[in-house]
């Protein structure tokens, strides 16, 4: 694989975290159900997930660019992990509503598994990391400047909406109401 | 409240990422996911009701 198809690989990875967080606000929005800390967690995580992305664009594919990803990757499966435990019994009927017939929590867990297959399938192709002299565009290009922007205003967007959800103090065990606008009323 | 400053300090981290220096972006980063890491076992106080 060249630096040039890895750098765009990391700006579809970048689609794809945009994707998630976009799909997350789908629900908060549309189905009108407020992210748990947990979920909030998830969500974190899965917004640090672009931060080795980002860099590879900018600085060229690096090992240590695909880790960063990685230990995001994996401490977000830890935490999805743990949700779906603490809903497994049977009767329990989980946190919000559920999507195609997983909660939106285990549905993070599968994405948090497949981005660590991905990244350690991605990191397999050595040749990424060598300079092969090819002339490559600025800061990847306008696609993947898209791709960046795209996910920093939808992490920017989540510091907006979570200060609204949580306020200035801890944020509840099962929020059902934005606490600033709340208190606003 | 300690969510909005996780979500605030991704931010910052990635447009330093894209516009900073590096070793400031990977430090920021670490920094960040051991925030990440201490805020999860803060609020995973909650007992697991399972029985293997």
């Amino acid at each position: 694989m060249t630096q040039a198809r890895a750098i765009t690989l990391n700006a579809l990875s970048l689609y794809a975290v945009a994707l998630v967080l976009a799909a997350a606000y789908a629900a908060q929005f549309i189905v009108h159900e407020l992210p748990c800390p947990l979920c909030l967690l998830q969500r974190i995580l899965f917004a640090a997930l672009a931060v080795g992305p980002i860099l590879n664009i900018r600085f060229g594919p690096r090992p240590s660019h695909y880790a960063m990803s990685l230990l995001a990757a994996v401490a977000g499966a830890a935490a999805s992990t743990r949700q779906v435990l603490l809903h497994i019994l049977p009767g329990d009927a989980g946190y919000g509503s559920a999507l195609l017939g997983y909660h939106y929590y285990t549905w993070a867990l599968i994405g948090f598994i497949a981005a660590i297959i991905l990244i350690a399938a991605v990191m397999l192709f050595d040749r990424q990391f060598e300079d092969d002299g090819a002339v490559l565009p600025a800061t990847g290009g306008i696609f993947a400047q898209i791709a960046v922007w795209l996910v920093i205003m939808l992490t920017v967007a989540n510091v907006v909406t979570t200060l609204l959800e949580c306020g200035f103090g801890a944020c509840a065990d099962n929020p059902l109401v934005y606490e600033m606008l709340e208190r606003a009323a | 409240m300690e969510f909005t400053l996780l979500f605030l300090a991704t931010a910052i981290v990635m447009v330093i990422a894209w516009r900073g220096p590096r070793p400031l972006a990977l430090g920021l980063f670490g920094a960040v996911l051991i925030a990440c890491v201490a805020t999860y076992l803060h609020h995973a106080t909650d007992t697991l009701k399972l029985s293997f």
